[in-house]
């Protein structure tokens, strides 16, 4: 096991290897960051859409909602990121980091649409029936009661779904991009450390560390929002 | 003698979940200052047709006129200020405290300035006994008070009638008996109150009119001696004699 200590020596102290670390962390940073956005705000507009109250304004557009996450959900990742990179945006010089984010956020808008949709929904219909009844507009209604609410029950689904595009971000090293994944593989083949093992780990330790950051976030806003369900205010 | 407005007058209302035909056709006036109770069994109707009368469920077919005016898509959200609603899971807003909840509708529909609006709605905390509670979030209150809350909610907007769905259905005797004693305080100051309820001493004590619904019909009505001491109809006298 002394070889294991010494690559750890190795690795820490060869600033190339480093860089490249930390380069392949920062694209996979930028591409997740990136494809959440992208997610929560499709997403949103997806659920809306979904939720809203059927018209015959509205009959097309949830129609194509229930197609686009039936497909994107119902196809592989890897899949729709090879479609991506090889069929719609096989344009010569078309910046790879640009298509890597569009394929993820259109993957996570649909999981993210299911998950504020359900957020939405679980909230108890007498909620809105007190706001009808007080003559409120749809709008306030929205903001004021329905959304805080639905809130509290999405933002743990959320947190979940913004782990997956992390992890899932990996994927790029198949059509060939430095992420962390990559770098990881890179700095450990024959022509640099010749051993995978410690560069695996440290790779996997900054997945696992960003992870526990989102995670511990995602758990001080599931507090601060669960504040009107405690019963100690008196 | 004084002249008493109608203020609401229903014509031939009919409601269905799609082919389930709940309302056949109820025709219906109520007067100012004019306490009704709505009876009926289980699955008559009753509620229905009080939810249909300020549109929490669209009427299928038939006329609603509050005041004289028609109700339709467009001016359901105007008119629903003067027919205040209390249901009977309360449905206090979760996400806002009582003082929240008492008065979001009157500041956000501009009929009274915040600091108006939290003066009066101190003043109906202190009258029903809880103005300590106006920071509280409704997790933290038992049903009797959510209820009561919920009733002093409707009446911020000063509405011409009440329309009570069941409001002591979800509660424990106790509850019952502060939210009934609420409503009786209203009723002697001469709101004009629709309530359906199974507190069948309650409807006794405090109805003018006893309306009774039987598959989605008024089958009988009159005063609540005319009702419960000569009903008319086999239907009511049977209805009576289960639950007296």
């Amino acid at each position: 096991m002394g070889g294991f200590f010494d690559k750890v020596v190795e690795l820490f102290s060869t600033p190339e290897y480093i860089d490249s670390l930390l380069h392949g962390f920062w694209l996979t940073i930028q591409i997740s960051y990136f494809a959440i956005l992208i997610g929560i705000l499709l997403g949103t507009i997806i659920a809306l859409i979904d939720t809203a109250k059927p018209s015959k304004w509205l009959v097309i557009p949830k129609f194509i909602c229930r197609i686009y996450t039936t497909i994107i959900r119902g196809t592989p990742m890897a899949l729709q990121l090879f479609i991506m990179f090889f069929i719609i945006f096989a344009i010569k010089g078309f910046p790879s980091i640009i298509t890597a984010i569009i394929a993820f956020g259109l993957n996570s808008a649909a999981y993210t649409a299911e998950v504020i949709r359900g957020g939405i929904l679980s909230v108890d219909i007498g909620q809105t029936e007190a706001g009808m009844a007080l003559g409120l507009s749809r709008r306030t209604i929205f903001f004021k009661i329905v959304a805080p609410q639905a809130i509290k029950n999405i933002i743990p689904a959320l947190g979940n779904e913004i782990i997956t595009v992390i992890k899932e971000t990996a994927i790029v090293s198949m059509v060939g991009m430095y992420d962390l994944n990559m770098a990881a593989k890179d700095i450990g083949s024959g022509q640099n450390m010749a051993s995978y093992i410690v560069p695996m780990f440290v790779a996997a330790l900054f997945y696992l560390v960003t992870i526990y950051l989102i995670t511990f976030i995602v758990k001080q806003v599931e507090k601060s929002l669960r504040k009107s369900d405690l019963r100690a205010e008196e | 003698m004084e002249n008493k407005n109608t203020d609401l007058k229903i014509k031939n209302l009919r409601k269905a979940f799609g082919k389930n035909k709940v309302l056949n056709g109820i025709d219906f006036e109520l007067v100012e200052g004019e306490r009704v109770v709505i009876l009926g069994p289980s699955g008559s109707g009753k509620s229905t047709f009080l939810r249909c009368i300020n549109w929490m469920e669209e009427p299928t077919s038939g006329e609603i006129y509050f005041d004289g005016v028609l109700l339709t898509e467009k001016n359901i959200r105007k008119m629903r200020r003067n027919m205040g609603m209390v249901f009977q899971h309360f449905n206090l807003i979760n996400n806002l405290t009582v003082m929240e909840n008492l008065t979001l509708a009157p500041v956000k529909l501009k009929l009274m300035k915040r600091d108006t609006a939290e003066k009066r709605a101190k003043e109906l905390l202190r009258h029903i006994g809880l103005p300590n509670k106006a920071n509280a979030y409704p997790a933290s209150l038992s049903g009797g008070q959510k209820q009561r809350i919920a009733i002093i909610r409707a009446m911020m907007l000063s509405p011409e009638v009440l329309l009570f769905d069941e409001p002591t259905s979800a509660l424990d005797p106790e509850s019952i008996g502060d939210v009934l004693e609420l409503i009786r305080e209203l009723a002697d100051r001469g709101m004009t109150i629709m309530i359906v309820t199974h507190e069948m001493s309650f409807a006794k004590e405090i109805a003018t009119r006893i309306v009774f619904l039987d598959k989605g019909k008024i089958i009988e009505e009159g005063t609540p001696d005319e009702f419960f001491n000569h009903p008319k109809t086999p239907r009511v006298k049977e209805f009576l004699k289960k639950v007296l």
